[in-house]
């Protein structure tokens, strides 16, 4: 366990090769093979945050039956390099009456709780930068910033939606956090870790293996996980902190320009990272449908295509529920969570540490097949 | 190498930012400053091989502690959060005179003193292991010993924040009259 | 922990420092690109075209705060579960299941009284604490 990139990449010839061309440095290698990979993930996440704001755009047109963008590019898809750059060309505007060190400082902090949890994200099971002995455990803290950053955001503007809407949605994103990381510890007993690897590596082979599929109670938490997940990033039904209909745009109200850009990639990369656990811990990640014994770095290129499909997958319902459901009013979402959620999120914790003792850790198609 | 630069970083990030909470006359920056030295202790922890308390640090301190003591703030609702400087050097907010300054610095030495003879005995008893290329997981270490050898600790913890729970929903609770 | 797995720790840092030089980068290109034309009425805060009166920053309701308490309390409770859960799988194969399990319930049971508690108090609900304030302000 506590596998890392470097030393995944060092059972391999051309890592003794690139040793050497490193002059023997360990360490300034696996800075740099780190420093390549670091950048590369940042910019294929910023990519993904990019097209998913294209793809919200025409999923959302779809649904209404409308055509969405299709000038920039073809089909449109050049869309959101356009939005960039205009979003880096507006005025920097911002309120006389704010708190101008948190303004700045908000979206910022934004960006570095979503980055710092894509060192933990599977994309297979050797492109994982650093599999932490606390790897989701360590997810879910880090991620915990976003919430900061969201009321810094609000109370830093000094206007009054503004305000209301940091408050809402720091309220929101601790309150849904306590039902995702029970149904998270709940997966965490099935597969005795908490490290990404070790959950992986329950869920090989077929899909009837995956944890969504361990036991009915492991079933029912990830849907308590996803809904969630949803309510964590913001995202509707759950959408209240930037409900534009009467907090005009909630806690980004005041921000113009680059920092607002850089709320909504954060936004954007927080709902990619949100789904691709989502992935790993239920749907099997990266593993693949069959049991391959070798292992080359092509296969770990499917992999890493298998994991972004289904996270893709999760980001297109997460789309999907966007522009299909309501917007829930404030007692509602307080209510679904600390009275519906919370409690379902224990049972089903209850439910599986009796299921880990009962049936000694087999899954149902272990029991109906006969396997392990 | 990366681990003294990791170590140099939290240990500049937590000094830096608890001077900071001193410093400022913002009582909502100091909130953030204290986020900041809270991370550095975090990372400090890291660089122990403390994987597990380290996240816990960021996962009650950063997740928790911080949101609600920006909530407090808010929740005293100040028209103004900055204070006047009224100490001896005009920096920080705080009240005081020669004799209560006088006073902190004597207590801080001697805690200072008693702290660095006791690390000196306990690091003489007790050297830092080698544990070559394999370290044991922390959290399974932690975990059977919560529930071996301290299982009623864990238990108590348990009801103590039971008590924790009902006592901030009574004194939360709008009072009746 | 030996070096090589605190090399492990080096992403983390790296992409912390990625998003601060992206923010700043962005910035200092945004300063270069962006027209910059200050004007009085452009940098008041927002309310619908209407002057705002007073400041944003006044004293918000007590709930928000009692969310916050609850938090952490599970906030800690999950902390504390989180390594039990972990070697649970272990012990349950050397054949401790049970007694784990009989730690974890009662664990877990103490934690469902506090949420039973606050659900029966009306803690838990968001409008009625705030009627019963109301009434007891006439």
């Amino acid at each position: 366990m506590n596998q890392t990139l470097v030393s995944y990449l060092s059972q391999y010839e051309f890592y003794d090769i690139l040793l050497g061309l490193f002059g023997k440095n360990e360490g300034f290698l696996a800075f740099t093979i780190y420093l390549l990979f670091t950048l590369a993930i940042v910019g294929l996440c910023a990519t993904i945050g990019g097209l998913g704001t294209y793809a919200e755009r025409k999923i959302s047109a779809d649904i209404q039956q409308r055509v969405g963008p299709n000038r920039v590019g073809p089909y449109g898809i050049l869309q959101f390099l356009a939005d960039g750059v205009k979003m880096i060309t507006k005025e920097d505007v911002m309120p006389f009456t704010a708190d101008k060190f948190l303004f700045y400082l908000a979206p910022m902090l934004a960006l570095i709780g979503v980055f710092a949890t894509l060192a933990v994200l599977p994309w297979s099971s050797g492109f994982i930068m650093a599999d932490l002995n606390v790897g989701i455990f360590y997810l879910i803290a880090i991620s915990s910033l976003v919430g900061v950053s969201v009321f810094l955001g609000g109370y830093a503007s000094n206007s009054k939606w503004s305000m209301l809407g940091g408050l809402r949605g720091a309220s929101q994103i601790i309150s849904y956090e306590i039902p995702v990381t029970i149904s998270v510890l709940s997966i965490t007993l099935l597969a005795g870790g908490m490290s990404f690897g070790t959950i992986l590596s329950h869920q090989q082979g077929t899909p009837i293996n995956w944890f969504l599929f361990h036991n009915p109670f492991a079933f029912i938490a990830f849907f308590v996980y996803f809904i969630g997940a949803l309510a964590e990033t913001n995202r509707a039904p759950f959408d209240l902190p930037e409900a534009e209909s009467e907090l005009v745009s909630g806690y980004h109200t005041e921000y113009t320009g680059m920092r607002f850009g850089f709320f909504a990639l954060a936004e954007y990369i927080e709902v990619f990272v949100v789904c691709g656990v989502g992935a790993a811990l239920f749907l099997g990640g990266g593993n693949l449908p069959f049991n391959i014994s070798i292992d080359i770095i092509p296969l770990q290129l499917v992999q890493v295509t298998v994991f972004m499909a289904k996270a893709l997958l999760l980001y297109y319902v997460v789309i999907w529920v966007r522009w299909t459901f309501p917007r829930l009013r404030v007692d509602q979402l307080m209510s679904i969570c600390w009275k519906y959620l919370t409690p379902i999120a224990i049972f089903n914790l209850v439910g599986n540490a009796v299921w880990m003792v009962m049936f000694n850790g087999k899954s149902i198609a272990d029991l109906v097949f006969g396997g392990h | 190498m990366f681990a003294q630069v990791l170590f140099l970083m939290s240990a500049f990030l937590t000094i830096g930012c608890a001077i900071a909470v001193m410093v400022t006359k913002n009582i909502m920056h100091s909130c953030i400053f204290l986020l900041g030295s809270l991370i550095g202790v975090a990372g400090l922890y890291a660089t122990l091989g403390a994987d597990f308390v380290a996240v816990t640090q960021i996962m009650v301190y950063v997740g928790g502690i911080v949101i609600l003591m920006l909530f407090a703030v808010m929740l005293t609702g100040g028209k103004d959060f900055v204070s006047r400087a009224q100490n001896l050097l005009g920096l920080a907010p705080a009240m005081g005179n020669k004799w209560t300054y006088g006073t902190g610095l004597f207590v801080g030495a001697v805690f200072l003193l008693t702290n660095v003879s006791l690390l000196m005995n306990v690091s003489k008893a007790y050297p830092v292991k080698n544990f070559g290329n394999e370290f044991p997981s922390t959290v399974s270490a932690i975990g059977k010993l919560l529930v071996k050898e301290h299982v009623l600790a864990f238990e108590l913890s348990s009801v103590l924040l039971l008590g924790a729970l009902v006592g901030a929903a009574i004194i939360a609770r709008p009072r009746k009259q | 922990m030996t070096p090589a797995q605190i090399d492990g720790l080096m992403p983390i840092v790296m992409l912390m420092g990625i998003a601060v030089l992206m923010f700043t980068g962005g910035h200092f290109l945004s300063l270069l690109l962006a027209p910059k034309k200050p004007s009085h009425l452009k940098s008041t805060p927002y309310e619908c075209g209407e002057l705002p009166v007073g400041s944003a920053w006044s004293a918000f309701n007590v709930r928000f705060y009692v969310v916050g308490l609850i938090f952490i309390i599970f906030d800690v409770e999950s902390v504390l579960m989180f390594p039990i859960a972990s070697v649970f799988r272990e012990l349950n194969d050397m054949g401790e299941g049970l007694y784990v399990l009989e730690i974890f319930l009662s664990f877990i049971s103490i934690l469902v009284m506090g949420i039973a508690y606050c659900w029966k108090k009306g803690d838990l609900d968001w409008v009625k604490s705030y009627q019963v304030s109301l009434n007891n302000n006439k």
